[in-house]
């Protein structure tokens, strides 16, 4: 029994000994915090992670459905009515936003951190630059679509606009920033991106210096700045050509053209038609056309025949005498897949800005002049219009603009922009709501300007709620 | 052993009893055992009044001398005492009953192994083989339901071999694990999983409800611990050859709401509803001539006949020093929809071996298992919602009534018909060429339901081994040591095959590739390990005190490891294998650049390791006295700031009972009262890395490689601390007549695992989870036991009825953010899961309009989801329990079961859709639309249905009462005649048996099934009611 004694000892010590080390586990399909940024390929790579957490599609949809320009799709089974019923409280219908900005913002700032503990090789300062550079830009784009949504007043620098966030931290609650500040701090991330890209970078993909000019150009509209609006936008006209019909055809119809593009969120392989987070096509449709959101009747209508977006927007798998019109801008097309680049950033934009802005000082030739270069190259039946007064032309530059930018992210702030000197909401077609679906938002709505999430405003005790809510 | 006692005691009887004086006659006869009828050997016969006495030999024999008018007095242990007057007859027989009160069960209490249950000190609930045996549940959780006190089991899922929830006590965390440590034979394993493991091999299984029991488990015993012991050979028995088999059907559970038939449906689309639809224009004519061709009620095509059907062998066998349990199981069975089953091949052998001075014990459990489970796409599978079309249980409420199921052949259409606007399901073109997205749209569902099914793979293959080794020595006087090593190793290999011809094969790998179809298997491999090591203290330090000590070492680590791949575009004449797939780089498109095969891969690991040290202590004062404490510090690898922990409880008890002033009190058999108290935690909370800040490797931006960071830590993060206190009186009445446990308990979990938020802007991230809140669980558990009638000589009947009971009152007591969750709330000083909803008011008779009551209880007709309040209705149950009797006459015995929940919410989504007419153009709608409201003045619970589709502004309108009541299990088994069986000369028992599982349900809940496992129920494949008969030979 001696030995049945020892071994048994023998156990039960190695047991007490053996145990105590053997509890510090690593994860193996997971970087460390402390350890995974060290050089400037990881660098690199916590842009790629980054940029990709920044989604345009969110814009997108809510523009698209929450307006006047979408209407119940034929398959719905219940998708995204809470937006086409226009529902937006604290407790959603912002679609995320809020959250997902500065989620994406946290990256960009902990990739400041980050990079400030690398010191580049001279063969990697050019890279190094670009990812800051980069970093710099989409700080600034967010702030400003952040602002523009959540700001309670773009053109008063004293009103209360959002936090600006340059920092990480684990224990933050900020106050709104005024307008004002959000908007120094926005040009000082554009500067100093200016500074860093390295000499020539034009990489449409990616933040480039005229990426920096047509923001501006958004930013100086959106707050007043009309002549900045024009110097900044004559820019970009200067060195970008409008699409011709062809073009513009393949722009979108086959993803496969971008003569007028600025700046395009590149979509890629993997966010396809099957992926609906990152497609921009799964926004309003199953696989295939099967669209739980469709086109408002009322828009496929305004779409002249001879106009080459409606050709675009209005998928030709569209069945118009049953009133069923899917949303082609971001078809499946020839890859089958789907894959549809965000054209961000186009230079017709850029000429109905100018056009908002000559408008907006009285330059009417100058405005009707921009807007018909648009319309002619699209349909070549337009005529040149003449604008007597404000609200004719505003009104004009706003229906270009919905028919020129529809489904890409501009026509719920369109109107919010100009309410102030139009008077007018958001208005949908009788065939376009009803019952549930309600048929007007009044210009003075609260609902122009999005709510503090409530999970902010109860993890905030500095945040002030929008007035309205 | 016991031998040598007899003949020792026979030997000392007869050398008192030579003194003895009368000679009147000899008296002879034999004792047996009432209950068997077997011979009793070395009962103590004695003349009352006198010290004359003999014992019964072998055959239960015995011979006395007594005069007649004296009285012989018969006893022996665990048998009532008996007494029996000496008439004419020199032959005096005994059956002698079993002393009820006398035997005192063991209870299995943890390390501490089998206990006798007057010593216990904590609450602990006992479910015996008997009541889950041969029952067609294959999962050993499942089984639990309606069993003991304070346990509440729920099903997600009819799939055969689904793991339960198991909740005891109530809800003990928010976002950590709730449910028990499951440890079978000393091996803790998986808690959701028990498809591949045998119910039949266990004896018994014990709910450790309080911290006295838990707290030996430290950072996995909060949730309670539930020990499952399986059965071993007795010493002395032989062998003992045991064959059982059942057989089964299964149906669907009776239906609660009606869906229109085609008349209705097209009359319906025609009459009521706004909008286009294929009922429009239909003249009556036309609508009769459809409903009399095609009335489909697809409830009957998707609801099947399941069988059942296990075969076992057992062999049980016990020697002088070794004993044995094996058995080896087939098991199959069906589920109630096509495309669900489960085999399962189990095997078992226990071994249990000590050395002559009974000084060393060795044992060995080791139990192997293979199982193969099909799968449809119900609602608790996967990422599922339950809205999948393919899920067979959205086909009763929305498929469409007049399609029919069959090809003109009469063969079961698996694809679908023509365009919807020619009445079709849209599955085909007007030319006869398969339209993708038709085919996949809503009206083709049952279709895509059926077709998933029939051709497309779902399975899961599971090699599962549990095993543990063990041995102790006692070295030394009083002194024992002890070590084990136990393993839980789960395999499972996953397979899923969309085959290219099949409806989702159409758009997979997407619509426009030219190859279809994909196929993914993964391989998923979980390993646990536990070693460990004791040393026992046990000594009779007087006759009166006892002390038990023991100190242990522990260590736990688990591995998981996953890895599969994912490929597109199958060759149809290779089905499932890799020659089959399109090669990855093949390009398609106009421009030869488009890559749709892009095959998937995927590798990932995991660890988890704990490592711990405790030691026990019991103290016993003359069977009256008691004292119980643990301590015990484990270390886990999960935290990293945080990593040790120390747990403890202290409990007592008074055995009233054995006190010198109960000594007359005859009526009362049992009477103790137990208390205890002690800190338990739960590591279960996060992911296994949750004491670090991870930074994710992923793909980012135009698909290149990224990092990004992981989900944000608090690093100080901890296990959650449960608080518990439970008084417990165990009580029998009249010879344990009347028996049962009462206790009380109050739980109160500190560093709650709970979302502190933090600001999205000033951090990026709206949450941390952090050990933050507070939360209560009060109540009682009430476990009684009332036998009626007692079998004895007169009296061939048994009646025995119990009951058990709980009580649980949920509270959060504090929330950073004062509440989580939207419209299913766990809020500050309200029970957790508790439902916050606009209230839906009815319908405007006067226009149709839905009504809403407005946050101070006015109508109003706009709907708001500021008008939400809290409805003082919770997810979880506030009462549950179940109540049974056993019925036995003769060789008869009727068992049944009922289990209940009550005073529980559920969200019912599946009602919501089928009363949604926003979906009525394509899909089939509840019959009680037909009563939408028209006409001004009507009174109806339907909205005009001009108001379109409600569904996603309904309020609380579905929110509905799941209480059930439920008969889990009725049987009737015939045990055949001994001495029937004794002429066979082959058979020692034979027992037959016929039962219904799940047999009645009564509840207010419209739809399949209110159980359940999610607050909304959105299409659940339900728990069937299942037959079966079977019958156990031993030979």
């Amino acid at each position: 029994m001696k030995k049945y004694l020892s071994i048994l000892t023998i156990t039960v010590a190695a047991l007490f000994v053996g145990c105590s080390d053997s509890l510090d586990r690593f994860p193996v399909d997971q970087l460390v915090e402390e350890t995974a940024f060290v050089t400037v390929a990881d660098l690199q790579l916590g842009l790629n992670g980054a940029i990709g957490n920044y989604s345009p599609n969110q814009l997108v949809a809510f523009n698209s459905i929450f307006t006047d320009n979408a209407g119940l799709g034929v398959d719905n089974g219940g998708q995204e009515l809470n937006t086409l019923n226009q529902i937006i409280n604290a407790d959603g219908g912002d679609r995320g936003l809020w959250f997902t900005r500065y989620g994406a913002m946290n990256d960009f700032n902990r990739l400041f951190v980050s990079a400030s503990n690398i010191t580049p090789a001279t063969a990697e300062q050019e890279q190094y630059n670009n990812i800051l550079a980069q970093a710099h830009a989409f700080r600034a784009l967010m702030h400003y679509e952040l602002l523009l949504y959540y700001g309670v007043d773009m053109t008063d620098p004293s009103s209360a606009g959002v936090p600006y966030v340059d920092y990480v931290s684990a224990t933050a609650t900020p106050a709104r920033n005024t307008t004002g500040e959000v908007l120094v701090a926005i040009q000082a991330d554009l500067d100093a991106a200016l500074s860093l890209f390295p000499s020539g970078f034009s990489d449409i993909n990616f933040a480039t210096p005229d990426f920096i000019t047509f923001l501006r150009a958004r930013i100086a509209l959106e707050t007043g700045d009309n002549s900045g609006a024009i110097g900044f936008t004559n820019t970009i006209i200067a060195n970008y050509p409008l699409a011709n019909a062809t073009d513009y055809l393949a722009m979108f119809r086959e993803d496969a053209n971008s003569v007028e593009v600025i700046w395009r969120y590149d979509a890629v392989q993997g966010s396809n038609l099957l992926d609906t987070d990152s497609s921009l096509n799964g926004i309003w449709n199953f696989t295939g056309p099967g669209p739980f959101i469709e086109m408002s009747t009322e828009l496929a209508n305004t779409f002249s025949p001879s106009d080459i977006r409606g050709i675009v927007n209005i998928d030709p798998v569209s069945t118009p005498e049953e009133d069923i019109y899917i949303i082609g801008k971001y078809p499946i097309n020839a890859d089958t897949q789907a894959i549809n680049d965000f054209k961000a950033m186009r230079v017709s934009e850029a000429y109905l800005i100018r056009a908002e802005a000559y408008a907006k000082t009285s330059q009417f030739g100058l405005a009707a002049d921009d807007v018909f270069a648009v319309r002619s190259i699209r349909d070549g039946a337009a005529a040149l219009p003449s604008y007597p007064n404000i609200q004719f032309a505003l009104i004009d530059i706003l229906a270009e603009r919905r028919l020129e930018l529809a489904f890409e992210g501009h026509r719920y702030t369109d109107i919010k922009r100009m309410r102030s000197v139009l008077n007018t909401g958001i208005e949908r077609d009788d065939a376009d709501c009803g019952g549930a679906i309600p048929c007007s938002v009044p210009f003075n709505s609260e609902k122009f300007t999005f709510p503090i999430p409530t999970l902010e405003i109860n993890a905030n005790a500095n945040i002030t709620q929008a007035p309205g809510y | 052993m016991k031998l040598k006692l007899t003949w020792l005691m026979t030997l000392f009887m007869a050398f008192v009893m030579q003194l003895s004086f009368a000679q009147e006659k000899t008296v002879t006869g034999t004792v047996t055992s009432a209950t068997d009828g077997l011979p009793l050997p070395g009962v103590s016969v004695i003349v009352k009044g006198t010290s004359r006495g003999v014992q019964t030999d072998f055959d239960g024999n015995y011979s006395i001398k007594a005069s007649t008018g004296e009285t012989l007095v018969f006893t022996f242990i665990g048998m009532r005492k008996s007494e029996k007057k000496i008439g004419q007859s020199s032959i005096v027989n005994l059956a002698m009953a079993e002393d009820v009160a006398a035997l005192e069960t063991v209870v299995i209490t943890g390390y501490a192994g089998a206990t006798n249950s007057s010593k216990v000190t904590s609450a602990i609930a006992t479910v015996s083989a008997e009541a889950i045996e041969q029952i067609p549940i294959n999962s050993i959780d499942q089984l639990l339901q309606g069993q003991a006190a304070g346990v509440n089991v729920s099903t997600g899922s009819g799939q055969p071999g689904q793991s339960a929830t198991v909740i005891i006590r109530g809800r003990s965390s928010l976002n950590g694990d709730i449910e028990p440590l499951f440890i079978i034979d000393g091996v803790p394993v998986d808690q959701d999983n028990f498809r591949s493991l045998n119910q039949n091999d266990i004896e018994t299984m014990s709910v450790l409800k309080d911290a006295a029991a838990t707290a030996v488990y430290g950072n996995r015993g909060s949730g309670g611990v539930i020990l499952i012991t399986t059965k071993t050979g007795k010493k002395g028995s032989g062998i003992k050859v045991q064959y059982r088999s059942l057989y089964g059907v299964a149906i669907n559970p009776q239906t609660r709401f009606d869906v229109m038939n085609a008349s209705q449906f097209l009359t319906f689309q025609r009459d009521l509803l706004p909008g286009t639809q294929y009922g429009d224009g239909l003249s009556d004519a036309t609508i009769a001539a459809i409903a009399g061709q095609t009335n489909t009620n697809w409830e009957d095509v998707f609801f099947r006949q399941a069988k059942t059907k296990s075969h076992e062998v057992t062999i049980t066998t016990g020697g002088e020093q070794a004993t044995s349990f094996t058995s080896v199981n087939y098991y199959e069975q069906e589920g109630i929809t096509i495309g669900s089953d489960l085999r399962r091949f189990s095997f078992r052998n226990n071994f249990n071996v000590n050395s002559a001075d009974n000084k060393l014990n060795f044992s060995t459990n080791l139990t192997m298992n293979y199982s193969v489970s099909s799968f449809v796409v119900d609602a608790a599978r996967g990422g599922n919602t339950g809205g999948q079309l393919d899920n067979p249980f959205i086909v009763p409420y929305i498929g469409l009534p007049y399609l029919s199921p069959y090809n003109p052949d009469g063969s079961i259409n698996i694809y679908g018909t023509g365009p919807v606007s020619g009445g079709g399901s849209g599955a085909f073109n007007a030319d006869g060429s398969i339209n993708a997205d038709g085919a996949n749209g809503f009206q083709n569902t049952p279709f895509i339901a059926l077709n998933t099914a029939a051709v497309n793979t779902d399975t899961e293959s599971e090699l599962k081994i549990v095993g543990r080794i063990a041995a102790d020595y006692n070295f030394a006087k009083n002194l024992t040591v002890g070590t084990s090593f136990g393993l839980d190793y789960t395999n499972v290999e996953s397979l899923f095959i969309n085959t290219p011809s099949s409806i989702r094969g159409l758009i997979t790998p997407n619509p426009g590739s030219e190859l279809k179809g994909s196929q993914s298997e993964s391989f998923f491999r979980d390993v646990n390990m536990i070693t460990n090591a004791f040393v026992r203290y046990d000594n009779d330090i007087t006759d009166k005190l006892n002390l038990n000590a023991a100190v242990f070492a522990e260590y736990n680590y688990n591995n998981r490891q996953n890895a599969g791949f994912f490929a597109s575009g199958l060759n149809p004449a290779l089905p499932g294998s890799g020659s089959g797939f399109a090669p990855g780089d093949l390009t398609e498109g106009d421009d030869n650049d488009v890559y749709n095969y892009i095959p998937g891969v995927f590798s990932s690991e995991s660890e988890l390791a704990l490592a711990s040290v405790f030691a026990t202590l019991a103290i016993d004062y003359d069977g009256r006295f008691g004292f119980g404490a643990s301590i015990r510090r484990d270390g886990t690898s999960r935290f990293v700031e945080n990593r040790d922990g120390v747990f403890w409880s202290v409990s007592g008890r008074w055995n009233i009972d054995n006190e010198a002033f109960m000594e007359n009190v005859d009526w009362v058999s049992t009477l103790k009262l137990r208390g205890s108290y002690g800190v338990v935690g739960n590591q279960t909370v996060g992911s296994r890395y949750q004491g670090l800040q991870t930074v994710n490797a992923g793909s980012g931006y135009q698909n290149t490689n990224s990092y990004a960071l992981g989900t944000l830590i608090d690093p100080a993060i901890q296990w959650e601390t449960s608080n518990q206190a439970n008084i417990g009186l165990s009580f029998g009445f009249w010879q344990n007549r009347l028996s049962g446990e009462l206790d009380v308990y109050n739980n109160n979990t500190t560093d709650l695992f709970q979302s502190q938020p933090l600001s999205a802007a000033g951090t990026g991230i709206t949450a941390v989870q952090a050990n933050v809140g507070d939360m209560t669980n009060q109540g009682v558990d009430l476990q009684i036991s009332y036998n009626i009638l007692r079998k004895s000589d007169s009296n061939p009947w048994d009646i025995t009825l119990n009951a058990n009971g709980n009580y649980n009152k949920n509270e959060v007591n504090s929330l950073p953010g004062e509440f989580t969750g939207n419209t299913l709330r766990n809020q500050e000083g309200r029970a957790a899961q508790t439902w916050f909803l606009p209230r839906w008011a009815g319908v405007n008779p006067a226009n149709g309009e839905p009504l809403y009551l407005d946050i101070d209880g006015n109508i109003t007709n706009v709907y708001d989801p500021n008008n939400a309040v809290y409805l003082d209705k919770n997810f979880d149950p506030t009462y549950t329990g179940g109540f049974g009797a056993d019925i036995r006459y003769k060789g008869f015995s009727l068992n049944a079961l009922f289990a209940f929940q009550a005073d529980r919410w559920k969200n019912n989504s599946s009602l919501a859709i089928s009363e949604d007419s926003g979906l009525a153009g394509f899909a089939n709608q509840s019959v009680t639309m037909l009563n939408a409201w028209t006409t001004p003045g009507q009174v109806t619970a339907i909205p005009a249905l001009s108001n379109g589709g409600l569904r996603a502004i309904d309020g609380d309108r579905y929110l509905e009462d799941a209480s059930f009541l439920r008969l889990r299990n009725v049987s009737l088994s015939y045990n055949v005649d001994r001495k029937v069986l004794e002429q066979t000369k082959v058979f020692t028992g034979v027992r037959v048996f016929v039962q219904a599982t799940n047999l009645l349900t009564w509840t207010k809940f419209r739809g399949f099934d209110p159980e359940g496992t999610n607050a909304t129920t959105f299409f659940d494949f339900p728990v069937p009611r299942t037959f079966t008969l079977g019958f156990d030979l031993t030979f």
